[in-house]
């Protein structure tokens, strides 16, 4: 399997818009067309190896080397192959994917998977806010997929998503899953406020006791079945979800009922 | 409905001009005919000329709106979750039923909503609010705005590009964006290595890497007097003050534009006229665009 390498070989001065770093525009091209690709520095357009150095050619595997917490768009609705990033990157990434894998050894930017389809990304530091939300003015978010992040995230995490999987390894700040229409966001490490506000179907799992918004309603104790099932599944990607009865339960609230939505909140109670 | 503003202190016209006072054909006894609610954190000199005043627990507004348009439904909101705004269910089915039973409710919200902890929300809540309210009768909301003409950049900026704030034109065309193309966040990030600011003054009121960021990349500020941002700046520019001895227009709260004319001269050139002239000045520089090609369009996928 042929890697391409990217290395980075300046800082920008300004934010880079690079969405043409995806696997699928680097497939079928030579190393001397990667080369040539076009990159937005601000307004100016700038090759990619006046950024980076390239090495290798005509795969759809890619790693990034270095900081490129400047960079955005990096994997722009791609649809295969692999992108790998050992440093931080910048926001958007991987907005819009379809299918592929995204891994980021680093810290991220806001925005990671915003409106994907499908595909997997996994961030190994911590990231900004927004991941796999809608953009402004957009009704639905992420439509299928699996973000993971191990570290923190920021504000609105799963804004308006619409199905597909969250989870977030540390502490999320406000707005998880604000105006949620489908979808799981698992909180292993809790939230600050205003979680599930205005949340219209969806399911948010927390670890760690959560402040409520007011107008969700308690519903009481519960193991329910598809917990099993959901932590198979995240069982596979290493993360531990508990589900069984004798360590503990979940704490069923549904809301939000200024909606009136049917989302519901789990809290697990050990 | 006045919620977060103290308009008996910041605009003390609006209560006789526009709100309380003022007689018409469908409410001829004027004051009396109007019921004046204000939602705020203390009772400012505002609370005063209220009927009813609700003092809402700081920082607690985006939850006692979510109530508001949950009771609206007609759900039942247990009072143990009301009391954690500070406030009663009695106070708010009573302010519900008031509500539901205007001819015409109008809400203004100020800084002390849209500037607290959850910001655009706490905005986007109390809109929604409003939308809401039009099943039962005519609802509107409208920002208590601040300085000048902030009202004017918006309207400017909405039919020129078709966004109010938080553009960037860097590919060629506006995308909007704010948080990312917002300018506190992009001073804050760093983003921007050169900075044109008129009519404002951000080395008072953005936080601290803001305005380091400000005074260390070329920044230039048009304002008729020494600002903190002038001060930072490496370019000043005194203009003339903007409808005191320049001309133009000025687009009041309500977006109603209003000609202004000049009551002195001044020595100085207008803002307008500095602008062009720098704009004639880069026409006659050479293209940026090295093959003078247009930039890609970032489309929807």
């Amino acid at each position: 399997m042929s890697v391409i390498h990217l290395v980075v070989k300046e800082q920008p001065s300004v934010p880079l818009e690079a969405e043409c770093i995806s696997p699928d525009s680097f497939a079928e091209l030579s190393n001397d067309e990667i080369r040539a690709l076009r990159v937005y520095h601000g307004k100016r357009q700038c090759r990619v190896d006046d950024f980076f150095d390239v090495d290798g050619e005509k795969s759809d595997h890619i790693q990034i080397h270095g900081d490129v917490g400047r960079v955005r768009w990096l994997g722009r609705a791609m649809t295969r192959g692999t992108l790998q990033i050992y440093g931080d990157v910048g926001m958007h990434l991987g907005a819009y994917m379809k299918n592929g894998r995204i891994e980021v050894h680093g810290n991220a930017g806001d925005w990671i998977g915003a409106e994907m389809k499908n595909g997997f990304v996994h961030i190994h530091g911590d990231a900004g806010g927004q991941i796999g939300a809608a953009y402004r003015g957009s009704l639905r978010g992420m439509k299928n997929g699996t973000i993971i992040v191990d570290g923190t995230a920021g504000i609105e995490v799963g804004m308006r998503m619409r199905r597909g999987t969250i989870v977030v390894g540390g502490k999320v700040r406000d707005f998880a899953g604000l105006q949620m229409k489908g979808g799981t966001l698992v909180l292993l490490g809790g939230a600050e406020i205003r979680t599930g506000a205005w949340m219209t179907r969806g399911t948010i799992i927390s670890l760690k006791p959560i402040q409520l918004m007011p107008t969700f309603r308690t519903s009481g104790p519960m193991n329910p079945m598809f917990m099993n099932v959901y932590a198979r599944q995240l069982g596979k990607l290493g993360i531990d979800l508990p589900f069984d009865r004798r360590s503990g339960s979940y704490i069923r609230h549904c809301g939000d009922m200024s909606i009136p939505g049917k989302g519901e909140l789990f809290v697990w109670q050990s | 409905m006045y919620w977060g503003g103290n308009p008996a202190e910041c605009h003390p016209r609006h209560f006789t001009k526009y709100t309380l006072m003022q007689k018409s054909k469908f409410l001829p006894r004027g004051r009396k005919d109007r019921t004046m609610a204000l939602v705020d954190i203390r009772a400012t000199k505002s609370a005063k000329a209220a009927d009813i005043f609700l003092q809402v627990r700081p920082g607690k507004d985006f939850e006692m709106i979510t109530i508001l348009r949950a009771m609206v439904k007609g759900e039942s909101i247990p009072e143990s979750q009301i009391a954690e705004t500070g406030l009663s269910l009695e106070t708010l089915e009573d302010l519900v039923a008031r509500m539901k039973a205007a001819k015409f409710g109008a809400i203004f919200f100020g800084m002390g909503l849209s500037m607290t902890r959850g910001k655009h929300m706490n905005s986007a809540a109390l809109l929604t609010l409003a939308a809401e309210m039009n099943a039962f009768t005519k609802f509107v909301a409208m920002p208590m705005r601040g300085h000048g003409n902030v009202t004017g950049a918006d309207v400017i900026m909405r039919w020129q590009t078709g966004y109010p704030f938080g553009i960037s034109f860097n590919r060629g065309y506006p995308r909007y964006n704010p948080g990312e193309f917002s300018t506190v966040d992009v001073l804050v990030r760093g983003d921007c290595d050169a900075a044109f600011i008129i009519g404002a003054d951000p080395g008072a009121t953005m936080p601290q890497p803001a305005i380091d960021h400000l005074a260390a990349i070329p920044t230039i500020c048009l304002d008729p007097h020494v600002t903190h941002t002038s001060k930072l700046a490496k370019v000043h520019i005194t203009t003339a003050p903007a409808g005191i001895a320049a001309p133009g227009t000025g687009y009041r709260m309500d977006e109603i534009p209003l000609p202004l004319k000049p009551a002195l001269n001044s020595p100085y050139p207008s803002d307008e006229e500095v602008v062009r002239r720098i704009n004639q000045a880069i026409a006659k520089m050479p293209d940026w665009m090295p093959e003078g090609e247009p930039p890609m369009v970032l489309s929807q996928v």
